[in-house]
């Protein structure tokens, strides 16, 4: 017990509460004399019961609250918590101080601690093993979540996580960790028993909703920068599934990116989150400036022989939709639809990471090329090119920039920054019947597209929506299909939502301790092996700042560990270890927006 | 230790067996009542003359786990002094690891709250109190123990009966696995009663039969910015002594990590492993290294170990000194010039951990001065007011 060093465990009061003590302690000298050592002991004992009874009665000059002395004689083995000190209680106290030295309770108590003290102090030397007690300004640093903490993380302190199934077996770790490292987090639950709320954290935030429910999930993401989803169905009947995995999803993600909108309308389209609007076809003017032109990728004179013709169109149709449509015959023939992009001022591509075009198809592919170079000479200008399938019916379309492939395999990686000109084109090559219209009677070498609006997204450094899926592996077989069905909706929700998303689909998930397997981190529903819910946790929190898991989906298991003697290599990898970042490295290698 | 009326019968070296006067909670906590479910293996029965030998536990843990009922999840876990320097770290590390984690505490007006909010149950119980541990360990699967008595408080009461207690409850109750922090070199110094404390508690441990794991540590780096750093920061006198012991400091969250590496390793299980920071350290190297890395000189007050020796003399001619007397019986370790290091570099390989990965007391320092200067400037900063002590 110290009471010398009360008023130490708030930040704010560290700096006054170090120079009012040093201001008397410094003068004090112990005389090792037999006298003064057989004294201290006395008051060693003694102060236990003094400090002790003290406690309960506040002393006089006090009457805006408890003074740190105070609280420190409460916390009797000094052992406490850091009481977070707002800023004006510094001044505050230094005038409880000022009044305290002034009458003979606060005296005495002074000189007590100043005793107590270089008591400590001296006895102290005679220990080696046991350290004193940790209720020093150390504890700013080292424990509560300060930098010297090995789970500290910079830039939590601003975030707040929404953690959808905080009680599952994921979630549970997931909360955890993220308080360890001093984020602010919510826990949606459905209802807060006292069971639900012994099993989180005291100081979460539990709000009650439901996933199936929109409208308590608006108030949810209120205030969230992040949100983590490991909730699942806890059975397999298909309507639970679908309103848990899927449904669930959607309406969180439409939540959070109708929350997300309102913050940048709020900010008048200058938000980082909205999105930049390149074209929308809503009167028959907005169709001036795009041109149609026609080509073949056959230069000789024989195709000419081929040649079906072909035409297309680019009009605002009576119902009020800009449509392109026509038709290729002709053998290695194309038809462009194509602009040169007018951006608004200010704004240039390199901001953004992709396009979002709402188009409603017929099933065909288009290839979106894309030109850049200087705009004042386009002889010069390199070819970008990227396939987009359509549905039968309206659908958002989502091409990231890096999915472009420069169409001279020679050209440097596409710089959106350099992009001037757009282009839909339509070929028959490689079209494929679609399913929806299976029986009919299609031919693939005329098409139709209506073209709703072209924009830009936003580039974020991090990711938003950190959904814990599976890959099926480890459920019985004959409820996979129903269970993955779900899952699968649910995630594609996620991605067509332009949030950014880190899909994570864990093996059957085991309830061990983490961090002790090499993890194997894949795409294409090849992994064998299971995973512990800790490593899957341990992941989620990573993923929460790496910007390498932004946009991204993958599996992840354990590395697979032959049975001694049956070993095919050498395990070379290393245990993921202290604050290492296994992460990015091992995410790096996968392909994005998949 | 004639002086020592307390304590001499129960923990003197000579009764390393353990003996009679400590058999006087054994009795009082009657096995029959509490704890109906041990019948073979009764260390408390056994205790027939003067000796308790916890040997009968010969099979008994594997008969625990045949039990009925809901199987212990391996994941579940008891940290008993999970509020003090390496408690707190064992628990996050612990919770970070996607454990269960159940902390014992005392119960108190001021609840250890920051424990609640790292997701760890917290249970109230006494290990004074025997009667309270049972139930806080239903559904344990390891108990790491990183209890020490205040130093307030008499030794005796925490460190070796509510140990003793402790273990037997464990053993009883099928716990799995058994976690002790003990001292480094405490079986060399039998006239310090802490050390011979834990030495005690090392055996009746391994006495027991519990699957356990020993764990002696020399020193935390945690413990320096309280008796070295701080002071110098604030000007104030630094008390050292002028002892040529060198202590290997250790990070607590190394410690911490190492732990749970140990506890999982079934190559550890039963041995006794010594953890030793990088480099051992004598007290004036320490306040160097402080006084270098905060830019100012220290105002050191250096005691004789003489005279610590005789005060703890002195405060051990009076019975109602005794505790103190036992608090500075570390003095006559300091006047040998003992080094608290051992090399690590087998226990590395046994666990499996590189060296690069341990931190060094230069780097410790180094970054607990730059944070906190940097925060003492940004308070001084802060505030207008620049005489703070009127």
């Amino acid at each position: 017990m110290t009471t010398g060093t009360a008023a130490l465990t708030s930040p704010t009061t560290a700096g006054f509460a170090l120079r009012s003590r040093n201001g008397i302690t410094t003068d004090f000298t112990l005389n090792p004399t037999l006298s003064g050592f057989n004294c201290g002991t006395a008051p060693a004992r003694r102060r236990l019961v003094l400090s002790r009874a003290s406690s309960p009665s506040p002393p006089p000059p006090e009457t805006t609250g408890k003074s740190p002395e105070d609280n420190n004689n409460v916390n009797d083995d000094g052992d406490g918590i850091n009481v977070e000190g707002d800023d004006q209680k510094g001044s505050s106290v230094s005038v409880i101080k000022r009044l305290v030295d002034a009458n003979p309770v606060g005296l005495g108590r002074r000189s007590r601690q100043i005793f107590d003290e270089a008591w400590r102090k001296f006895s102290e030397l005679g220990q080696i093993s046991r350290t004193s007690r940790s209720d020093d300004e150390s504890s700013l640093l080292i424990q509560e979540g300060g930098p010297m903490c090995e789970f500290a993380i910079p830039g939590a302190q601003n975030t707040t996580v929404l953690v959808i199934g905080a009680t599952s077996r994921v979630g549970r770790i997931v909360v955890r960790k993220l308080m360890l490292r001093g984020y602010s987090v919510k826990a949606l639950v459905r209802n807060a028993d006292q069971e639900v709320k012994d099993m989180l954290p005291t100081s979460v935030k539990i709000v009650i909703g439901d996933v199936g429910d929109p409208a308590t999930l608006r108030v949810a993401v209120e205030g969230c920068s992040k949100i983590i989803y490991c909730a699942t169905a806890r059975s397999s009947i298909t309507v639970d599934l679908n309103r848990v995995d899927y449904q669930g999803v959607y309406n969180l993600s439409k939540a959070f990116q109708d929350y997300n909108n309102k913050l940048a309308q709020l900010r008048a389209g200058k938000s980082s989150k909205s999105k930049l609007l390149l074209a929308k076809f809503k009167s028959a003017d907005s169709l001036n400036g795009w041109k149609i032109s026609k080509g073949t990728y056959f230069q000789e004179t024989v195709t000419a022989k081929y040649d079906g013709g072909m035409d297309a169109k680019f009009e605002f149709s009576e119902s009020g939709d800009a449509v392109f449509s026509g038709y290729v015959f002709t053998r290695g023939g194309y038809v462009d639809l194509s602009t040169k992009l007018s951006l608004p001022l200010g704004s240039t591509l390199d901001r953004y990471e992709g396009l979002i075009l709402s188009v409603g198809g017929n099933g065909r592919s288009y290839v979106i090329i894309l030109e850049s170079g200087s705009s004042a000479n386009t002889s010069q200008s390199n070819l970008y090119f990227s396939r987009i399938i359509t549905k039968v019916g309206f659908c958002r379309v989502r091409i990231p920039f890096t999915s472009f492939r420069p169409v001279n395999p020679a050209d440097p990686p596409l710089d959106p920054f350099l992009v001037h000109t757009l282009t839909i084109r339509f070929e028959p090559r490689r079209q494929r019947p679609s399913e929806a219209l299976a029986g009919m009677s299609q031919d693939l070498r005329s098409f139709q597209l209506i073209l709703e609006y072209i924009k830009a997204l936003p580039t974020g450094q991090e990711t938003d929506f950190i959904l814990v899926s599976c890959t099926g592996s480890g459920i019985e077989t004959n409820r996979r299909e129903q269970v993955l069905r779900a899952k699968k909706a649910g995630e594609d929700s996620l991605r067509r939502s332009g949030l950014g998303y880190t899909v994570i689909r864990p093996g059957p998930l085991m309830e061990e301790p983490g961090g002790q397997r090499a993890l194997i981190f894949d795409q294409g529903n090849r992994i064998t092996q299971g995973i512990s819910c800790a490593d899957v946790a341990d992941i989620c929190v990573k993923a929460l700042h790496d910007p390498t898991a932004r946009n991204k989906s993958f599996d992840v298991c354990y590395e697979y560990v032959a049975e001694p003697g049956k070993e095919l290599y050498e395990l070379v990898a290393h245990l993921p270890d202290k604050a290492n970042n296994y992460l990015t490295p091992a995410l790096s290698a996968l392909e994005k927006n998949t | 230790m004639a002086s020592t009326t307390l304590h001499s019968p129960v923990i003197s070296r000579s009764l390393r067996q353990i003996t009679g006067n400590s058999l006087t909670w054994s009795r009082a906590f009657a096995p029959d009542r509490l704890l109906p479910a041990v019948s073979h293996s009764s260390p408390l029965r056994a205790v027939g003359g003067s000796v308790i030998t916890c040997t009968a536990g010969t099979a008994p843990v594997a008969a625990a786990n045949l039990a009925p009922g809901t199987p212990v999840r391996p994941t579940s876990i008891m940290v008993i002094g999970a509020t003090g320097t390496l408690g707190r770290q064992v628990v996050r590390r612990a919770l970070d690891e996607g454990y269960d984690v159940r902390c014992l505490v005392r119960p108190r007006p001021a609840p250890a709250d920051f424990l609640r909010d790292w997701g760890a149950t917290v249970v109230n119980g006494d290990l004074s109190k025997p009667e309270t541990i049972p139930a806080t360990l239903v559904g344990v699967h390891t108990i790491i123990d990183c209890a020490t008595g205040r130093p307030e408080e008499p030794i005796k009461t925490v460190d070796w009966e509510g140990k003793v207690a402790l273990i037997q409850c464990a053993k009883a109750m099928g716990i799995q696995k058994y976690v002790f922090f003990s001292i480094h070199n405490c079986d060399k110094h039998p006239e310090v009663p802490l050390m011979e404390i834990k030495y005690c508690t090392e055996k009746f441990l391994q006495d027991s039969g519990i699957n356990h794991v020993v764990i002696r540590l020399c020193g935390f780096m945690q413990g320096l910015i309280g008796q070295y750093a701080v002071p110098i920061l604030e000007d104030r006198s630094v008390w050292g002594t002028d002892a040529p012991t060198r202590i290997a400091y250790m990070d607590t969250q190394d410690i911490a990590r190492l732990t749970f590496i140990a506890i999982r390793s079934e190559k550890v299980n039963g041995k006794l492993l010594t953890f030793a920071g990088p480099r051992a350290w004598t007290t004036q190297e320490v306040i160097t290294l402080c006084e270098r890395l905060a830019g100012q000189d220290a105002n050191v007050t250096t005691v004789p170990v003489s005279v610590l020796k005789f005060t703890r003399q002195l405060t051990r001619c009076f019975e109602w000194t005794n505790d103190v007397a036992d608090r500075l019986a570390f003095s006559e370790i300091l006047t040998s010039d003992a080094v608290f290091s051992v090399p690590m570099n087998e226990t590395y390989q046994l666990l499996g951990v590189d060296q690069k990965d341990i931190l060094t007391l230069e780097k410790y320092m180094q970054d607990y001065f730059t944070n906190i200067l940097k925060k003492l400037k940004d308070l001084k900063a802060q505030s207008k007011q620049s005489d703070f002590y009127i």
